[in-house]
């Protein structure tokens, strides 16, 4: 009985591995073997039966090995062009911003207020369209677990920004080291995200994985932003205050508004942020959430994208009786 | 359809006699695989449309156990394994003819 139990434990096992629409059929079919084997009381085969199926690859759907080479192929090419799309996307929203800001500035008075709002709408538009794009191309992408797309999706990100980074570096660009605690809480927040939005899209449940997912992003962004003020602005004073001018000071109190405050450079009129530490944080992160905002979309799109219920392969066989 | 060992001998075996049905112990003894082999195999198979499987015709309680599943080549199948076992044939080197004018023992993989 303990030979017959273990064996079916292990035909369990095995069925997990084969399409879901076929586990019925199969375990349905082995444990008739598995019958036959216990009924001549072959104990020793029927283990060897079901340990041979638990160890083995699973019959996955026969694929193409052209198609394969070509999926992989094009999910490396949309995995790795969507990140340094978003930072062109980033820099082209900076330069319509300019633009825009040349002409209103000798117009209007707000002209300095709707700068940041102007960028990151421009960039967030932007963002939204990349996505789209992505998204219909996830239909030809190779598919993998969730984990191995969340990975696949921030590791090209984290590629992406070393890659910037150290292009900035060598021009001399003072000050990049202080952004690398915040990007790198952002990639590694990012990638449970992603993979928990994975899950649930793989599971059918899209909506809640698109919650998820944005929430989960605007947090992960969030963090970043408070990481990178919180490590270069002190809560209280440090040293002698110049008369007449505010410390450079940011009170904690209204740090989960911070990554919103970068993006519209706003209070929500609510009394902190002051005017003085909006100005402060958004000297100290100015570009990476904008590229938080650029990234986010075409991550989430393509997360819950690439992880949509796979279709049927083939149809279970209905359990026709045969004539013989 | 990829021809591997594996699945030649499974089509080597059920074109023995085609109209048989076979279910999957029967084909591990004909075969000498695995059943961790075997059902990938036949699984590949059934989604290339050279093989039908069918459940047997038992009622459980009567026979005492569950009804099996069987295989059997399609037409299309026969047709179709006949040639690529031929294929394979041609390709073994001279000095290696298969044994019992059918199973590819030997022949590389592809």
């Amino acid at each position: 009985m303990v030979t017959r139990r273990l064996a079916v434990l292990l035909l369990r096992r095995a069925a997990r591995r084969w399409p879901a629409e076929l586990r019925t059929a199969l375990i349905r079919e082995w444990d008739a073997e598995l019958h036959v084997l216990a009924g001549h009381g072959q104990r020793w085969r029927m283990l060897r039966f079901a340990a041979s199926l638990a160890a083995s690859r699973a019959g996955a759907p026969v694929v193409d090995r052209a198609v394969l080479h070509r999926r992989l192929r094009h999910t490396a090419g949309v995995l790795l062009l969507a990140p340094p799309a978003c930072v062109t996307v980033v820099l082209l929203a900076a330069v319509v911003m300019n633009l825009a800001y040349a002409v209103l500035d000798v117009r209007v008075a707000w002209a300095t207020a709707v700068q940041l709002p102007l960028w990151s709408g421009l960039t967030a538009g932007a963002g939204a369209l990349l996505a789209l794009a992505v998204t219909r191309a996830a239909r030809r992408t190779v598919r993998t677990g969730q984990l191995a797309t969340a990975l696949g999706v921030v590791l090209p990100i984290g590629l992406t920004v070393t890659v910037v980074l150290a292009a900035l570096a060598g021009q001399g660009e003072s000050g990049l080291p202080g952004t690398v605690p915040g990007l790198l809480l952002w990639l590694a927040v990012l990638v449970p995200v992603l993979w928990g939005a994975g899950v649930l899209a793989r599971r059918g449940r899209t909506r809640l994985a698109w919650f998820v997912g944005v929430l989960g992003a605007l947090v992960a962004a969030d963090a970043a932003v408070v990481l990178a003020v919180v490590s270069a602005i002190p809560a209280a004073p440090v040293g002698p205050v110049a008369d007449g001018l505010p410390a450079d000071t940011v009170d904690r109190v209204s740090a989960p508004l911070w990554l919103l405050t970068c993006w519209t450079d706003s209070s929500f009129g609510l009394p902190r942020p002051t005017a003085w530490e909006r100005f402060l944080i958004t000297d100290r992160v100015l570009v990476e959430p904008v590229f938080y905002l650029a990234c986010t979309p075409y991550a989430v799109a393509y997360t819950v994208a690439a992880a949509r219920p796979a279709p049927a392969v083939e149809p279970v066989p209905e359990p026709v009786p045969t004539s013989t | 359809m990829r021809l591997t060992i594996p699945v030649a001998k499974v089509l080597s075996a059920l074109l023995a006699d085609p109209e048989a049905p076979r279910y999957g112990l029967d084909l591990m003894k004909l075969t000498g695989l695995p059943s961790g082999t075997l059902y990938p195999v036949l699984h590949r198979l059934q989604a290339a449309g050279w093989l039908a499987a069918d459940w047997e015709d038992v009622d459980p309680v009567a026979a005492g156990r569950p009804a099996r599943r069987y295989y059997r080549l399609t037409g299309e199948g026969v047709r179709a394994a006949r040639l690529a076992l031929a294929e394979l044939r041609a390709l073994a080197p001279p000095g290696r003819a298969s044994r019992g004018g059918a199973e590819p023992t030997g022949a590389p993989a592809w």
